[in-house]
């Protein structure tokens, strides 16, 4: 099976087509937020995003890319190596979380209702055929 | 349930103005942020029932952000006044223990890198007053390290000594519910109706009277009403019930405790089980005329010691002085505001009352009196909220004072 590059251009591109494809608005409770996940410590040294904001259920935006992360309600650090524990399915995104592998920023109230649709998203994620 | 005042309503505190009120006392003592951690100010400001540890962060202008464990949270966003996005929530993950998300909310949203704030320190006698603990005082410390920690708390204490109208109406409510629960036991009571009963299910008839008029909790800090009988009832001021059954020729104290909108019912109410003793009716008859003279007494401008020496010139002209304990009430306030007398810690005992504090119009405390006979085996207990007038006072509670032989 052909594997794309974690969190490169063209896996960013697979990633969006597949969540408009497949995140069904109606199953994504009309939820407006943006999430930016930072990996931190990529293999080759920089720092690395994955961008996703949702207007009323809808994916409106979606963006992987080096540095700087863009603006959202949430940001989630953590280690590559624990990003990509989670997409391979390794790693529930709740446990990393209790382990303090991951640390959010937001509000966390908001967050416990989004928590199901960022499984979701995981899920679809989970479905595309990476190297990491 | 969902916060639903309106000016128009009796049971209306502009909660705003409370916020405005204490930015202001924190501008004129040069503090940036106020954090809060006691259920007192919680109550006071948030107008909402936040029994989980939470914290109250108090910027110097804009709408202050409370942050509660995470699973009571969204119950806390539908009960305040508060907007639901300055309801948050602390967890046990990354970046959401309670020093990292109220940290991150003044760096980041407040935008501020130093400055002073406020926090509550200081001593206390009922166990839940919620000052900030030694581990979390350092944990904030190390999360804000460009911040000067001052204690604070006479701030608020400060704002919630006079009552207002709003809080006054809900008291009365609290005391009309707190009535029902005593209507409910003397009815179970009566006409040989103890018999078989105990203490902690006195306790419950009372509550479940109290909830069907209205009360949401029986909130003290025993977990429920204080009722105790026979030589426990000479025992001390702490009485949560036992399974003791009630027996005959004994006295029975009941202290209910409701609770309407964060305002608290307390009132204790006494019995003697027939048949009564000549000396139990003596110390019964004693103990009524001490109230009925020490609230008659009370005004704007009694203190402490005074009222205390009202209390006990009368007990040695009854020839009872032996029996009254020492002092005659306690403060009060929204829920978790229960101890201490008006708002200055600096009294000759600190964190205790001031015996000289002057009692101010439109100020509430519960006139809490105390007698114990232990070699009868016999106690009684008076308490009502009260608010204090120019001329005198005004007794929330309308049980009729007595001590009756059922």
């Amino acid at each position: 099976m052909e594997t794309t590059k974690y969190l490169s251009p063209a896996w960013g591109a697979i990633a969006k087509a597949k969540l408009l494809a497949e995140l069904d608005p109606a199953k994504m409770n009309g939820a407006s937020a943006s999430m930016s996940n930072v990996y931190e410590g990529c293999a080759d040294g920089k720092d690395r995003y994955l961008f996703l904001e949702c207007s009323d259920g809808a994916l409106a935006r979606f963006e992987v890319g080096e540095g700087e992360a863009p603006e959202a309600e949430f940001r989630i650090h953590g280690s590559y190596d624990t990003f990509a524990s989670i997409t391979r399915g390794e790693l529930g995104s709740q446990k990393a979380l209790m382990l303090g592998k991951l640390r959010l920023k937001g509000n966390m109230a908001k967050a416990l209702r989004l928590a199901s649709l960022a499984d979701r998203v995981n899920k679809v994620l989970a479905g595309i055929p990476t190297e990491y | 349930m969902p916060y639903d005042l309106t000016p128009a309503s009796p049971y209306w505190i502009d909660n705003r103005a409370r916020v405005r009120q204490l930015q202001a006392a924190m501008a004129a003592n040069g503090l940036d942020v106020y954090l809060a951690s006691r259920p007192r100010t919680m109550s006071f400001i948030m107008d909402a029932f936040c029994p989980w540890r939470s914290y109250l962060v108090v910027p110097a202008k804009g709408d202050p952000a409370f942050f509660t464990f995470v699973i009571d949270a969204t119950r806390v966003a539908d009960e305040t006044w508060l907007p639901e996005d300055r309801v948050r929530a602390y967890a046990p993950m990354g970046g959401q223990d309670q020093a990292s998300a109220i940290s991150s909310f003044v760096l980041e949203e407040l935008g501020l890198a130093k400055g002073r704030i406020g926090y509550e320190d200081g001593m206390s006698t009922w166990t839940p007053e919620g000052y900030l603990s030694h581990y979390e005082y350092e944990a904030f410390r190390a999360a804000l390290p460009g911040f000067e920690f001052v204690n604070s708390h006479e701030l608020v204490d400060a704002m919630s000594v006079i009552k207002d109208a709003g809080t006054i109406a809900r008291f009365r409510e609290a005391s009309r519910q707190v009535d029902e629960g005593h209507r409910a036991v003397r009815e179970a009571i009566s006409g040989g109706g103890w018999k078989g009963l105990t203490e902690t299910v006195i306790g419950g008839i009372a509550a479940l009277a109290m909830r069907r008029a209205g009360s949401v909790s029986e909130w003290n800090f025993a977990g429920l009403n204080e009722i105790s009988s026979g030589r426990r009832s000479a025992l001390g001021a702490c009485t949560p019930p036992t399974t003791k059954p009630l027996a005959a020729g004994e006295p029975l104290m009941v202290d209910l405790h409701s609770m309407h909108r964060l305002a608290l019912g307390d009132h204790s109410h006494n019995y003697l089980i027939g048949p009564a003793t000549k000396a139990q009716r003596r110390h019964a008859d004693n103990f009524v005329d001490l109230v009925s003279t020490v609230l008659g007494a009370w005004k704007a401008g009694s203190t402490p010691s005074g009222l205390a020496e009202v209390m006990f010139s009368r007990a040695e002209a009854l020839g009872c002085s032996d029996f009254v304990v020492p002092g005659c009430e306690h403060g009060i306030g929204l829920f978790g505001d229960e101890w201490r007398i008006g708002s200055a810690a600096d009294s000759p005992i600190p964190y205790w009352t001031d015996p000289d504090h002057a009692y101010a119009e439109g100020e509430m405390v519960i006139c809490a009196m105390q007698y114990a006979s232990p070699g009868d085996g016999l106690g009684f207990r008076y308490e009502n909220p009260i608010v204090i007038g120019a001329g005198g006072v005004e007794a929330l509670s309308k049980y009729p004072l007595g001590i009756e032989e059922v």
